[in-house]
C-alpha cells in the first residue's frame, strides 16, 4: 500500500469499495459472483456480512438462492442474468491498535454487452461503421442486413428506413450472440436495454457514406456515446473503483479462428478503452487520488472455467489472457479461475503417455475424464486450428462442503489483488 | 509432461460415478493460542503430583537406604521400574502426538507446490509398497497431479481398508447395542467402540496413539466429521450392506436406536482415516 492509499485509509467515515464483476457473453459472471461472496462471507479472518438493502434502486443479487441452486443434488447452474443487480458486503477490518473499520464492498453484475461500449467512446461514427461493417462481412448470419445497408439508395433519409434497418440490426446482433458465440457486439445496450423505455438515439445501426441518413445515424451515435459517458460517472452504475472482466477463452479456442479472433478483438478493445480515467483538470493528481474520482483503480482480466484444463494448461491460460490484454492500464492483471470447481486433476495414460487431465461428473453420463487439447500461451497461430481443440464438457459442480464455502481455482488470489490494500 | 502429439479426448471413465467431493480442508478451526487456563491448571497440578511424587519417593529410598542396603536396593529396583513405565508410556504419548502434528505439516507441505513432490516422495517411503510409486512421482510436473496419484493409489488404499474397519465396527455396534438390555449402556458401547476404532484407524496409519493423543486425535476427527456429513448417499450405502446382513436383517426393524449408533461408526470412521491421512479424498 503506498502512502496515499495509507493516508485515504486513514480518512474518518466508512468507506465504499465497488467492484463490477463483468464479462463477454457465457462466461460465468454471476457464478464468480456467488463464489466471491459466498467464499468472503466464509471467511474466519474478518467478520463478513450482507447488507441490508436500504433504500437502493438497484435489485439486489440473491446469493443465498445461487449458493442453494448449486448445492441442490442434482446441481444447478446459475441463470444467466439479463438485468443488474448488486451486492453489498459490510467488511470488519481490524487495524491493530485503533478501532475496528468498516468496509462496504459492494459487488455489482455489470452486463457484459455494455463493457463493450466502452471502446465507442474513442470511435466515431465512421470510423466504427467502417469496422463494424467490415466484421460482419463474409458472416452468413449479416445477409439480411447487409443487402439492406448495400441497397440504400445515396439520397435517403427516411425515418422508417432508419426504424427498418435499426430493426435489422438488433435482430442480427442477437443471432450473433446466440448462434454465432460472437463477443465483439456492439452497441451492447441493444443487446441489453438499460431500464426504463428506449429512447429514439438508440436505433442506430452501422452506415457507411455521408448522406443524409448517414449524418441522422451520427447524430443518434453521438447522443448514444454521451450517454455511456454520463453513465459511466453516475452513481447508480457508476463509481466502480476495480473491474473484473471476465472471458470463456477455452470455449473461444474451440469455435475456431474467427470466434477466438472475436474473443481477443473484444478483450483488446476492453483493454484499451479502460486506460480511460475521469480527471478534474483543476485538482492535483494527488488531491484526485484521495477523492472518490479515481476511476477504476484495478482491473482484473479473467479466463473462466480454469479447472476444465489441467494444471499446467492453467498457467498457460492466464498468460493467453495477459498477452491479449496487453493494451490493458497499468493497474491491470490477468488470471486464470473457476469460480465453482467442478473437475480435479489426475494422469491419464493415453497412447500410452502420461498426460495431465482433468475429470468431472456430467449429467446423465457419469465420469468424463477430459483433455481437449494444449492451450496456446500467446495468441495461437495457423497451424494451431490445424488440430482440433475440443468442447470443453458441461461438468457438475462438486459438492459444496459444509462450512459455507464454495470450492474454486485461484478465486483467493483474485480477492488477494482486489482488496490487499483493504483486508 | 503432456504430449501434443497425443490426441485431444474426451471420455466417459465411469458411467456410475457419483458427485465429486470437494478435497477436506483440515486446517484446525482455530489457529493455535498460548497456553490456556484449563492447561495452565493441569499442567500445574502435573507438575505437583509428578514432582512431590518423584521427591517422596527419592525420600523414601533414602530412608530404606538408611534401614538397610537390601531395603533401599529392593526400594530402588521397584521404584526404578515403576518410574521406567511411567516414562516409557510418557515417550510413547509424545512421540503419537509429535507424529500427529507431523501428518499436519506433511499435509501442509504436500499443499505447497513447490514442495509437493518432495513431501510425496517422503511419505510413500513410510508405505509398504511406496517404491513402486516413486518413479511415477518423479516422472509428474504438476503438484496437483501428484496429489490425484497419491488420492487415488495409496490414500485410496488406505481409505478402503479404514472403510473396513468402519463397517466391522459398525457391525459388533449394531448387534451389540441391539442386544443390550439397558438403554443406558448403549452410549457406553458406542463411546467404546467408537474410541477404539479410532484407535485402529490410527494403527493403520502408522501411529499408535496413547490417551492424550487419542484425545487429540478424537478432536481432528471431530473437525472432519462435521466436513464429510454431507457424504451421506455413501454412508447410506454402506449401512444397506450390513443392514442386509442375515443375521442382522431380522434385528433391524426393532433397533432403530443401534442402526444410529452403526451408521456413526460409518461416518466415524471416514473421518478418522481423514484426520490421520496427509492426502485427504476428492470423493
Amino acid at each position: 500500500m503506498d502512502a496515499i492509499a495509507a493516508a485515504r485509509d486513514l480518512l474518518p467515515g466508512r468507506r465504499t469499495v465497488r467492484i463490477g464483476i463483468t464479462g463477454l457473453a457465457r462466461a460465468g459472471k454471476t457464478a464468480l459472483l456467488t463464489s466471491l461472496a459466498a467464499n468472503l462471507l466464509a471467511r474466519r479472518d474478518v467478520r463478513v456480512a450482507i447488507a441490508p438493502a436500504g433504500a437502493s434502486a438497484l435489485p439486489r443479487f440473491d446469493v443465498a438462492a445461487h449458493v442453494a441452486a448449486l448445492a441442490a443434488d442434482p446441481p444447478r447452474w446459475p441463470a444467466r442474468t439479463d438485468a443488474i443487480s448488486l451486492l453489498a458486503l459490510d467488511i470488519d477490518v481490524a487495524r491493530g491498535m485503533l478501532p475496528d473499520r468498516r468496509v462496504r464492498l459492494e459487488l455489482l453484475d455489470y452486463p457484459g454487452e455494455w463493457l463493450l461500449d466502452l471502446p465507442l467512446l474513442g470511435q466515431s461514427f465512421t470510423e466504427w461503421s467502417a469496422a463494424t461493417l467490415r466484421r460482419l462481412d463474409g458472416r452468413p448470419e449479416a445477409n439480411d442486413f447487409l443487402a439492406f445497408v448495400h441497397g440504400l439508395p445515396a439520397g435517403a433519409a427516411d425515418e422508417a428506413l432508419a426504424a427498418t434497418g435499426a430493426r435489422l440490426y438488433a435482430t442480427l446482433l442477437h443471432r450473433l450472440r446466440d448462434e454465432g458465440r460472437l463477443a465483439l457486439l456492439q452497441p451492447g445496450r441493444l443487446l441489453m436495454p438499460a431500464p426504463g423505455p428506449a429512447p429514439p438515439w438508440t436505433a442506430f445501426y452501422p452506415l457507411a457514406g455521408s448522406g443524409p441518413l448517414a449524418r441522422l445515424l451520427a447524430e443518434r451515435y453521438a447522443a448514444y456515446t454521451a450517454s455511456v459517458r454520463r453513465d459511466l460517472q453516475r452513481p447508480g452504475f457508476g463509481a466502480i473503483d476495480r473491474l473484473v472482466v471476465l472471458a470463456d477463452v477455452l470455449s473461444a479456442l474451440h469455435a475456431g479462428p474467427a470466434a477466438f479472433a472475436d474473443t481477443a478483438a473484444a478483450l483488446s478493445a476492453v483493454a484499451t478503452a479502460l486506460r480511460w480515467r475521469p480527471t478534474i483538470d483543476v485538482l492535483p493528481q494527488w488531491l484526485t487520488r484521495l477523492l472518490p474520482l479515481a476511476g477504476i483503480a484495478r482491473v482484473a482480466f479473467v479466463a473462466s472455467k480454469a479447472d476444465h484444463v489441467a494444471e499446467r494448461q492453467r498457467g498457460n491460460l492466464a498468460a493467453l489472457v495477459r498477452t491479449l490484454t496487453a493494451t490493458g492500464p497499468a493497474s491491470a492483471a490477468a488470471f486464470a479461475i473457476a469460480a465453482v470447481r467442478c473437475t480435479e486433476d489426475f494422469v491419464w495414460t493415453l497412447e500410452g503417455r502420461p498426460v495431465s487431465a482433468v475429470r468431472g461428473r456430467v449429467e446423465g453420463q457419469g465420469l468424463v475424464g477430459s483433455y481437449p487439447g494444449e492451450v496456446p500461451d500467446r495468441a495461437p497461430a495457423a497451424d494451431f486450428w490445424a488440430h482440433p481443440f475440443l468442447e470443453i464438457p458441461a461438468f457438475q459442480p462438486v459438492r459444496l462442503p459444509a462450512d459455507g464455502r464454495v470450492p474454486n481455482l485461484n478465486l483467493d488470489t483474485l480477492i488477494a489483488f482486489l482488496l490487499e490494500d483493504i483486508l | 509432461m503432456s504430449d501434443p502429439r497425443v490426441t485431444p479426448r474426451i471420455e466417459v471413465l465411469d458411467a456410475t460415478a457419483p458427485r465429486l467431493e470437494t478435497p477436506l480442508d483440515l486446517t484446525p478451526p482455530e489457529p493455535s493460542r498460548p497456553i490456556g487456563t484449563l492447561a495452565l491448571t493441569t499442567l500445574g497440578l502435573a507438575l505437583l503430583i509428578g514432582g512431590l511424587g518423584a521427591l517422596s519417593i527419592a525420600n523414601f529410598v533414602i530412608d530404606q537406604f538408611a534401614r538397610g542396603p537390601a531395603f533401599g536396593w529392593a526400594t530402588l529396583a521397584v521404584a526404578g521400574g515403576g518410574v521406567g513405565l511411567v516414562g516409557t508410556a510418557l515417550v510413547r504419548e509424545l512421540r503419537a502426538l509429535v507424529r500427529l502434528d507431523a501428518v499436519d505439516r506433511l499435509r501442509a507441505r504436500l499443499a505447497d507446490p513447490s514442495t509437493t513432490r518432495e513431501a510425496a516422495l517422503e511419505w510413500v517411503a513410510t508405505l509398504p509398497d511406496g517404491a513402486a510409486l516413486t518413479g511415477a512421482l518423479r516422472q509428474i510436473n504438476d503438484p496437483d497431479s501428484i496429489r490425484a496419484l497419491l488420492r487415488d493409489g495409496p490414500a485410496a488404499e488406505l481409505r478402503a481398508r479404514a472403510e473396513t474397519l468402519g463397517q466391522q465396527a459398525a457391525l459388533a455396534t449394531f448387534a451389540l447395542t441391539a442386544a443390550m438390555p439397558s438403554p443406558t449402556l448403549d452410549a457406553a458401547v458406542v463411546a467404546w467402540r467408537g474410541l477404539r476404532l479410532i484407535r485402529d484407524v490410527a494403527a493403520l496409519h502408522g501411529m499408535r496413539p496413547g490417551l492424550f493423543a487419542t484425545v487429540a486425535l478424537l478432536r481432528r476427527t471431530l473437525n472432519a466429521a462435521s466436513l464429510t456429513a454431507l457424504t451421506n448417499v455413501a454412508v447410506d450405502t454402506a449401512m444397506r450392506m450390513i443392514v442386509s446382513h442375515p443375521a442382522i436383517a431380522h434385528l433391524a426393524g426393532d433397533a432403530a436406536g443401534a442402526g444410529v449408533a452403526a451408521r456413526r461408526m460409518i461416518v466415524l470412521a471416514r473421518a478418522a482415516a481423514a484426520a490421520c491421512a496427509p492426502v485427504t479424498p476428492s470423493r
